[in-house]
């Protein structure tokens, strides 16, 4: 990253702080409504230190990395199989489009209901909301493979499985990566709209308790930053994943 | 003085028809009964209206497409498929973009499964034979100009050293006077290696400078209608244009090509076919 890049996020977040801050002065908004930025600072540092937000983010965590890994998984799969054959279109897409149509939140309790209260539903959800958009960027990317490329492996007598190596998978992968870039974000999503329908820990059920039980706004509120950052992390790292296999194309 | 008749690498088309099956069901007649003999280490350039079927016919017999009728012998025994005996060079580069020059010149050997070191071996042969200079070899080819391009593709056609070099218009990218550097450096390669070598050209002075004899393919479906002998010295350099045989010979080339109902070829216009023209 240049250095005017990483200063322009820097004063980004510093004109959001204010911004943030003149409001709350402005407004005089109660602190349970709106608390000010240095008191969500200040509970966020807090509630790290006595151990509040640590074992709800480790729970969210393992539900995200799962569930991304397991929709990636079959969504390569599916991808693979909706470029190459007819018949798996055919078959699959009235399912894929269908599983679009239902949104996640209505079809999160039955799954709650279904697969219980622990980390199991939390990763079917995320990866059902992985898998869409996945499933569709692969199928896109092996369908775009170069045709000549493919008669010049078939003329070296590449076999199939030297066709997927080395052909069809390094030029699906840009598409695959930008799949896997807005999946990324939607295991998140897909986490804690679990963790809502029904969940003993994590940061979707921090933050009922601390808006419920516990009537403590900052903490909800520094629950959400910790939210927000897992998201950014994550993204970063299929960008820097992405950087690293196709950057120098 | 060329060295045929001898050595592997005889191709043998016998009653060659082929046909694309169209859409609507009914089928697209391409070869029409093409026989040809070309001896092992002879030097043969096609050339034809533009969509006559001449690079169908290069890809019957690089195995990659079958005949409807009669048959593609190599070294007397049928084509049935891609042959590590025939290498291919194709009209663009074809590269793997997403690999170094040097990781495309070695694909076919890993896709042999050749172990690295052996590759590695390899590959410096392969770009001491195409003149490839060795820093490029870690460019991408996007980095590459067109005609480095070519010459990587030209070292991976070479890397299992084949008996047969089929060319597809390998050089029509590249400006006049680079094409011309790369006919004679396809020459200078085939004095070494003797390789079978089958060119597919638009340019009448190309086929001229560089075959044995020049084989000239009517409209689709393509027919032979004349197979010309060239009978110049070799080594050739860029003066064997100005010689009369060679001018002789475009004309008879020529001749052909406009007798057909085809459309007309376009022939790139040398200096040197300027000359011999101007001498006749």
């Amino acid at each position: 990253m240049t250095r005017v890049a990483a200063l322009s996020i820097v004063v980004a977040f510093a004109v959001f702080v204010l911004v943030w801050k003149a409001i709350v002065v402005v407004s005089g908004l109660p602190p349970f409504i709106l608390p000010a930025p240095e008191t969500v600072a200040i509970r966020f540092v807090g509630a790290w230190r006595d151990g509040t937000i640590e074992p709800h983010l480790a729970t969210t965590l393992v539900e995200v990395g799962l569930g991304f890994a397991v929709g990636v998984a079959l969504a390569l799969i599916a991808g693979y199989g909706l470029a190459r054959s007819v018949w798996v279109e055919r078959l699959l897409s009235p399912y894929l489009v269908a599983a679009q149509a239902i949104p996640i939140l209505a079809l999160a309790p039955l799954l709650v209901w279904w697969f219980g209260n622990g980390l199991l539903s939390k990763v079917v959800i995320a990866a059902l909301i992985v898998f869409f958009p996945v499933a569709v960027a692969t199928m896109v990317g092996i369908r775009s493979v170069d045709a000549r490329l493919l008669e010049l492996g078939r003329s070296l007598r590449a076999t199939r499985r030297q066709v997927l190596l080395t052909l069809e998978i390094p030029a699906a992968l840009p598409n695959i990566l930008g799949g896997m870039r807005v999946g990324v974000t939607l295991a998140v999503v897909g986490a804690l709209v679990g963790e809502w329908a029904g969940a003993n820990q994590g940061l979707g059920v921090l933050i009922n308790l601390a808006r419920g039980s516990l009537f403590d706004i900052p903490l909800m509120f520094a629950t959400l930053v910790t939210i927000a950052l897992v998201g950014i992390v994550l993204y970063l790292m299929v960008v820097i994943l992405e950087r690293r296999l196709v950057g120098n194309r | 003085m060329s060295l045929t008749g001898h050595g592997p690498g005889a191709v043998r088309l016998r009653d060659l028809s082929f046909a694309f099956v169209a859409r609507g069901g009914g089928s697209l007649p391409v070869l029409d009964g093409v026989d040809l003999a070309i001896p092992g280490g002879g030097i043969v350039a096609l050339v034809g209206p533009n969509g006559c079927g001449k690079s169908t016919l290069l890809r019957v017999i690089a195995g990659l497409l079958e005949p409807a009728r009669g048959e593609a012998l190599l070294d007397g025994a049928p084509i049935d498929g891609p042959d590590p005996r025939i290498g291919l060079v194709f009209q663009e580069p074809r590269l793997l973009p997403w690999r170094s020059a040097a990781d495309n010149i070695t694909y076919p050997l890993e896709l042999a499964g050749w172990p690295a070191a052996r590759r590695r071996e390899r590959l410096a042969a392969l770009s001491d034979r195409v003149d490839l200079d060795p820093a490029v070899t870690t460019s991408r080819p996007a980095e590459l100009s067109g005609g480095t391009r070519q010459r990587v593709a030209l070292a991976r056609a070479l890397a299992l050293e084949p008996e047969v070099l089929l060319l597809d218009e390998p050089f029509s990218a590249l400006d006049a006077l680079t094409r011309e550097r790369f006919d004679l450096e396809l020459l200078r390669l085939w004095h070494r290696a003797a390789t079978t070598i089958v060119i597919v050209t638009h340019s009448i002075p190309e086929a001229v400078l560089i075959a044995d004899r020049v084989v000239v393919l009517s409209a689709r479906p393509a027919r032979i209608v004349a197979d010309i002998a060239i009978d110049l010295a070799r080594p050739r350099t860029i003066e064997a244009l100005d010689d009369p045989a060679a001018g002789r010979a475009s004309r008879r080339i020529r001749a052909f090509l406009e007798d057909d109902d085809g459309e007309p070829t376009e022939h790139r216009t040398t200096a040197a076919s300027v000359r011999t023209e101007l001498a006749s």
